[in-house]
């Protein structure tokens, strides 16, 4: 049996063949994809690619008032509509499937949201060339078994899908799992192959037992240390462990096997350094609804350890976004979400160090009502924001602190 | 301490409008058992932090209750 997709929480196991019978018997599509389902989301991204029509992919968990930001509505529906049958004729085997795929559309984008620099989250799309840039396709990888371990409608998610996707692999869901059954997904599935965040590593640590089929671990997102790679390299005796540098609007960019990258000498004219910050070359960026400059900022200050070739470390981000175990969060969009509620005369995001995330948010708040409190801030944000932005501690004070110039002070 | 980390657990619980806890036993695994996910064990170990000066998860995760209160101990 050839597994596309195992998804034991959604309690799915499709098969390739079921996929091109499915997809050979669908004839409605909706750019707009929103769901907790990985099948669909996938589905979706394929039938999008072979009708060339854009795909729009929304965060399962994004609130009423997070679409409404984002899409200026929250209702979808409408938007499904009938396509001409004419346009995926009918497929016969995954090798006809992946041909086409391969064969990259004209029209075909994928548009994901991210957190933007400026409070509001902004739009990024892709065509097939820029999210398929670090995809490699050859036999060697036609066996790859990958361990599923991204949001499916994030990034990261979307390159591991395209990369089991094009080689025709197998694709089994870790993300969200308990420890427990991560690690029987991967004995039983026999899986090869993880990418995730540390945050995703962090949480499978210690353990006492040995995983021989993993050949590689590659790991992006947020600092990853020394320690949780030792443990990793304990457990995975037989995987190669790889730090990948990546960003929603550019994709994957560089790779390292610690924490200096080095850039592919076919690379380096397209990357520039100014006041130790990295900037990427606009060719290399997915197209976002506002034009970029020719060099687009990416916040990341680095530190160059040879010029030629060139290779650097990352020293820490300029920006204010926190990274929440590999999620970023604006913490002016949290603010301004908490703000909307009455009774909230100020209030200040900050992130705190933690063990288990990286970072935390915390916030401090001033009230003129004593209605306000911890939970009521809560339960007003959960129908605000995602989550993973809602502050965990929230601390009551008289007044802000900040720093001496008058900005609110956020470390 | 078993009270404290009990009242602990429970506010992060209640945080997120999870069950509370009746009682805390020294098998009870933090995630499998007692459903915290990894958002709530970044709270916990903050709120555990704050009233014990100990960072519970800073060699690694521990899995279950008895592990957090071996560590508080050990201090």
């Amino acid at each position: 049996m050839n597994i596309f997709l195992k998804d034991i929480d959604n309690e799915k196991l499709v098969t390739w063949d079921y996929l091109i019978d499915d997809i050979n018997n669908t004839s409605i599509y909706n750019p707009y994809c929103k769901s907790a389902d990985y099948y669909t989301v996938f589905k979706h991204i394929i039938l999008s690619f072979l009708i060339d029509e854009e795909i729009i992919l929304l965060d399962s968990d994004f609130t009423e008032s997070e679409l409404i930001n984002l899409t200026g509505r929250s209702e979808y529906t409408e938007f499904s509509k009938p396509f001409e049958k004419c346009k995926i004729s009918n497929l016969s085997n995954q090798r006809e499937l992946i041909e086409k795929l391969s064969n990259s559309s004209k029209n075909w984008k994928i548009t994901l949201f991210t957190s933007g620099t400026t409070g509001i989250p902004k739009k990024v799309s892709h065509d097939f060339k820029s999210i398929t840039r670090f995809v490699k396709v050859s036999e060697r990888n036609e066996k790859s078994i990958w361990g599923f371990a991204y949001n499916p409608t994030h990034m990261a998610g979307i390159q591991v899908f395209f990369q089991a996707l094009l080689n025709g692999n197998s694709i089994i869901r870790l993300f969200g799992l308990d420890t427990k059954d991560i690690y029987t997904e991967i004995t039983n599935n026999g899986i090869t192959h993880i990418s995730a965040t540390p945050t995703f590593y962090r949480l499978l640590l210690p353990y006492d037992e040995l995983f021989p089929s993993i050949e590689r671990i590659t790991s992006g997102g947020e600092k990853f240390n020394k320690k949780t790679f030792n443990q990793l390299n304990e457990i995975f005796p037989n995987a190669k462990i790889t730090n990948v540098y990546a960003s929603t609007e550019a994709g994957t960019l560089f790779a390292s096997q610690n924490d200096i990258f080095s850039v592919r000498p076919e690379y380096e004219h397209l990357i520039h350094i100014e006041n130790n910050e990295l900037l990427i070359h606009r060719s290399l960026m997915g197209s976002p609804e506002t034009n970029f400059d020719e060099w687009y900022n990416t916040g990341d200050v680095i530190e160059i350890v040879s010029k030629k070739p060139l290779k650097f470390r990352f020293v820490n981000r300029k920006s204010e976004m926190i990274n929440v175990g590999g999620y970023k969060v604006n913490p002016l969009e949290v603010e301004e979400a908490i703000l909307a509620l009455t009774g909230i005369k100020n209030v200040r995001v900050y992130s705190k160090p933690n063990s288990v995330l990286g970072n935390i948010i915390c916030c401090e708040v001033v009230t003129n009502s004593n209605q306000i409190t911890e939970s009521s801030i809560r339960t007003f944000l959960q129908s605000k924001i995602q989550e993973f932005k809602i502050p965990r501690i929230i601390r009551f004070v008289d007044e802000l602190s900040t720093t001496r110039t008058g900005k609110l002070k956020r470390n | 301490m078993n009270e404290k980390i009990l009242e602990i657990m429970n506010t992060v619980l209640d945080n997120r409008t999870k069950e509370k806890l009746t009682s805390i036993t020294t098998e009870m695994h933090l995630r499998n058992d007692i459903g915290f996910d990894s958002l709530d064990l970044a709270e916990l170990t903050v709120r555990i932090e704050a009233e014990y000066d100990i960072d519970i998860f800073e060699d690694g995760i521990v899995n279950t209750v008895g592990e957090i209160l071996k560590k508080l101990e050990s201090k």
